[in-house]
């Protein structure tokens, strides 16, 4: 529950809790298994059905045109459940910011109107990096007004579901990398076996290898860090979003366990311990989700210093989410850590959602360099907009009515 | 200066000497033979680290996600060939006879490379521990016999603790939870030995181990009265193995669920009960709570040393990253952000070495290895051939009264303070070595990023491992609340611990 009042907002919030309660939650062990078990495919097609890989694309694209609020706020809702789709989802909405960053609305909508199908739709990301802190990013030759790559890429994530890839490349050594539009399926794209993970096993990645791959070049050549960082800029709260979710998780967990449980002839929640840990765990679920709201209003009202709020925001939801988890198991004792539970998965997940984006220590670094006007960045971040349109009054109406749909019908 | 009578005063005043100075206490009386030893082992633990462990951890892991009911056998075959499951395993016994004053050691050094296979072979001396901490001569010497056969004929035969139960974990750790808690593991008596029946959980081990140390009770609602230590053998007919827990880390050693319906234990495989207790100068229940104290001592600091173990391959881990790795055109081991991190990581190894070191030294003077450590026993062990002592040993085990004299030295002369010492330092021991495990791993995936979060680049795996550290061997939360009694609460006579009063 990203604090609100907002009547349509909170019947998208219900819809996604219904959604992840009765479709996700269901089938986490399992999905949970991937790649040695099968994948959820079936998810996949429900969340597609439901416009979830649609939330923040413009309606004129085919998307629902959600703005921040209504995003973060479904992502709470499923991380609370599964991080997996939450992944998923983000990865494939960096690749559309990234893509709309660049201009690349006519490709946007082609893709979304010839799919057919999940695959078809998702477009495939380096979502764990920021590309500047990768050192061998593959090349792009240009022959004939057409770009071709070559190189290795490690980690991209859905590489072994999406159809297509925006794909990091530099046209020349040492040159700022631009961004690729790859088609995964041509023969010039060897993917690797899935890439095991710490956490979101179901939103997997792989190691890719270009052998002169065609690549469409999105925007203008050497501005890819630009793009990125138009769709870091608010998709990171939508990562501190999947990683409040997580916690809320974790705390609900924690806390049933705690009134059920008995040790020492009393409930675990009679200990003045366990209620320590139960209070620390509550009071920072508390403050993500009001550091998230309040992330949310300053980029709607489109406040002055709104990219440093949700930079904060993010950072510090993220941390302290890799923490709580950790007390999250340790409130369960022994059952916390097996997989019967949903705490071993949360404590991993939330490790590899502070993961998403690039490194820890670099985001931070990267954040306070902007008020020291250290580095390369330095004094951009005022001149950026928002890529995701705020559009939280229209919000919903279309998507709770389809979540609200799926949900009935799966509790049938 | 000052005169002696006067200075014992100030020695014995909050924080006393004796209680925080452990080293330098212990390192005149520790024979000097174990510092050889020490160095020993860390090579031979060392060679199987880079001969068997670390070409094999990821591959390993990676087949227990894969096939999570599969049994690592090759690894523990390894050992057992290596001759690490009797090394620790006193020569009167058979063993290798190297003290276990410095097993510790040993056990960082296989947790830095990996925490499931180091808790392979580690947990054997879980059961190990808890078997010795009865002196039941006949029923050491009896297991010992199967153990050494076992690496002798190539057959492993390795020893498990069996105390969780499905609504007793801390319950079941803790002499004053035992009588308010959910116990519900059985002992009967009968002629001729004892009918169990209950359930043991997360018994780590369990389905590989051929002799299962298990706590049982005569009487549910007085269990702290009522223990029976049981060495159970694997194939004892009514006792079979339930489910193997899916674990987050650690996949390679399995935790098991032991079933005992009606299961007819022998009086010879009686370790420790009511009625031996009895003979003793303490009361039944002060006994029981000094065994929980040799076995936690002892087997705490093991799990503080897995922690470092973690800690260090946390550590490794990000270092070698930071120095192969370039970001904005400069190495990251030449960030000064990182080098302070780096260095905090490391920080955190040393001391918390430093800690096991200081727990383990405890142990050698107080613990219940303390009469092993003696100077003339230890040397003695160590200079008299192995076949003359079991052979002493097999003779002499067969009166009780080697059996009585273990148990009155341990026991009844051991002082209180001296129990105190050992159970806090062992769970300070714990806490920071787990602590550091883990806060080294978040460091190391926070320091990696993308790479720190693959199985295949191994920092992920640590902080899985890690966290079930902070877990057994009593949760690190409870270890505080031992840590204050045992070492903060003394001097205030108004201090209640483990009890209602604490709500
Ligand atoms: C993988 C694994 C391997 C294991 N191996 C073994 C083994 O080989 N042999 C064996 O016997 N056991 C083993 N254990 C069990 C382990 O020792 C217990 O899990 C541990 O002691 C905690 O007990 P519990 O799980 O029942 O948690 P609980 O006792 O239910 O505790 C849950 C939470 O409540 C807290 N709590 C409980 N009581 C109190 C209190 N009075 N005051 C304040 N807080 C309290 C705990 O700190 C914890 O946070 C293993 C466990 C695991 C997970």
């Amino acid at each position: 529950m990203i604090k609100s009042e907002n009547k349509e907002l909170k019947l998208v919030e219900k819809a996604a809790r219904e959604f992840s309660k009765k479709i996700l939650a269901p089938g986490r062990e399992e999905n949970d298994a991937f790649p040695f078990g099968p994948f959820f495919n079936d998810v996949l097609d429900k969340a597609f059905a439901l416009d979830l890989f649609h939330i923040q694309l413009p309606e004129h694209l085919g998307g629902m045109g959600h703005g921040i609020r209504v995003f973060c706020t479904i992502m709470d809702q499923i991380c609370q459940e599964d991080s997996s789709l939450g992944g998923i989802i983000f990865t494939n909405a960096l690749a559309q910011s990234v893509m709309l960053a660049s201009g690349s609305e006519a490709l946007l909508k082609s893709i979304a109107e010839q799919s057919q199908a999940v695959p078809d739709f998702l477009v495939a990301f380096s979502s764990l990096a920021n590309p500047n802190d990768i050192s061998d990013l593959p090349t792009a030759q240009s022959l004939d007004g057409s770009y071709f790559l070559s190189g290795a890429l490690n980690d991209l994530v859905l590489g072994g579901i999406a159809k297509q890839a925006v794909v990091p490349a530099r046209i020349s050594p040492g040159a700022p990398y631009s961004y690729f539009l790859v088609d995964l399926n041509g023969g010039d794209v060897i993917r690797s076996e899935p890439v095991m993970s710490h956490g979101l096993h179901a939103c997997p990645a792989v190691d890719a290898n270009f052998s002169s791959a065609k690549g469409i070049l999105l925007g203008i050549p050497g501005k890819g860090d630009s793009y990125f960082k138009k769709g870091f800029e608010t998709l990171q709260l939508v990562a501190a979003a999947m990683s409040a979710g997580v916690m809320k998780g974790s705390l609900q967990e924690a806390i049933a366990y705690c009134n059920k449980r008995v040790q020492g002839g009393r409930k675990l929640k009679d200990w003045s311990t366990m209620q320590m840990m139960l209070a620390d765990m509550t009071i920072q679920t508390y403050v993500a989700d009001m550091l998230i709201a309040r992330a949310c209003q300053a980029v709607e009202n489109r406040e002055n210093d709104w990219q440093i709020m949700v930079q904060a925001a993010s950072l510090h939801i993220q941390a302290a989410a890799t923490h709580l988890v950790s007390d999250g198991i340790q409130a369960l004792g022994g059952v916390g850590y097996m997989k019967d539970f949903g705490q071993e998965k949360r404590f991993r997940d939330a490790g590899q959602i502070q993961a998403l984006l690039g490194h820890a220590h670099l985001k931070k670094l990267r954040f306070i360099r902007q008020f020291l006007h250290i580095g390369k960045g330095a004094g951009e971040a005022a001149e950026l907009k928002p890529v995701i349109e705020v559009n939280v009054k229209e919000g919903g109406k279309r998507l709770t009515e389809g979540l609200l749909q799926a949900a009935t019908l799966q509790a049938k | 200066m000052i005169p002696r009578s006067e200075c014992k005063a100030f020695l014995d005043r909050e924080p006393k000497f004796d209680d925080i100075m452990i080293s330098l206490r212990a390192i005149a009386r520790q024979p000097k033979g174990i510092n050889s030893e020490v160095k020993r082992i860390i090579a031979v633990a060392r060679k199987f680290n880079d001969e068997v462990v670390r070409p094999g951890c990821l591959p390993l892991d990676r087949k227990m996600h894969e096939d999570p009911d599969h049994l690592a056998w090759d690894y523990v075959i390894e050992a057992n060939k290596r001759g690490f499951y009797t090394m620790f395993i006193p020569k009167m016994f058979g063993g290798g006879g190297y003290s276990l004053a410095g097993i510790a050691y040993f056990l960082e050094e296989l947790a830095s490379a990996c925490g499931a296979i180091a808790n392979i072979v580690g947990v054997h001396y879980l059961g190990v521990t808890m078997l010795f901490s009865s002196w039941n001569f006949k029923v050491i010497n009896r297991v010992c016999k199967d153990v050494v056969k076992g690496y002798k004929e190539g057959k492993p035969c390795i020893l498990s603790l069996a105390m969780t139960e499905p609504d007793a974990g801390t319950d079941s750790q803790n002499i004053e939870f035992m009588d308010t808690g959910s116990l519900a593991c059985h002992a009967q008596k009968v002629p001729g030995g004892y009918k169990i029946n209950g359930n043991k959980i997360f018994i780590s081990m369990g389905h590989m181990s051929t002799w299962h140390i298990i706590h049982a009770y005569t009487d549910l609602n007085r269990a702290s009265e009522n223990t029976v230590m049981l060495a159970v053998k694997t194939g004892t007919r009514g006792f079979t193995f339930g489910k193997k827990e899916k674990k987050m880390g650690q996949k390679a050693c399995p935790a098991s669920e032991l079933i005992f319906k009606d299961c007819f234990v022998p009086d010879e495989n009686v370790c420790i009960d009511k009625e031996d207790a009895s003979r003793l100068r303490s009361p039944v229940k002060d006994t029981n709570a000094r065994i929980f104290a040799f076995i936690w001592a002892a087997s705490r600091t093991g799990v503080g040393a897995f922690g470092v173990g973690t800690a260090r391959a946390a550590f490794e881990d990000a270092l070698a990253y930071a120095a192969k790795t370039e970001i904005d055109g400069q190495l990251l081991v030449n960030h000064e952000w990182c080098q302070s991190l780096l260095a905090d990581m490391y920080k955190n190894v040393l001391l918390s070495r430093l800690a096991y070191a200081e727990a383990s030294y405890a142990n050698g003077l107080h613990g219940m290895w303390m009469v092993m450590n003696l100077k003339p026993m230890y040397y003695m062990t160590r200079y008299t051939p192995a076949g003359i002592l079991k052979f002493s040993i097999s003779a002499l085990s067969r009166f009780g009264f080697v059996t009585n004299f273990f148990r009155k030295i341990c026991f009844d002369h051991q002082k209180d303070e001296a129990i105190d010492r050992i159970d806090g330092w062992g769970s300070l021991a714990k806490v920071v070595g787990t602590d550091a495990g883990i806060t080294n791993a978040r460091l190391a995936l926070e320091i990696m990023g993308h790479a720190g979060v693959r199985q295949d680049c191994r920092a992920e795996k640590v902080l899985r491992d890690s966290k079930l550290l902070q877990i057994y061997e009593g949760t690190n939360q409870i270890n505080r609340l031992n840590l204050f009694k045992r070492m903060v609460a003394k001097p205030i006579p108004q201090a209640e611990v483990f009890s209602q009063a604490n709500l």
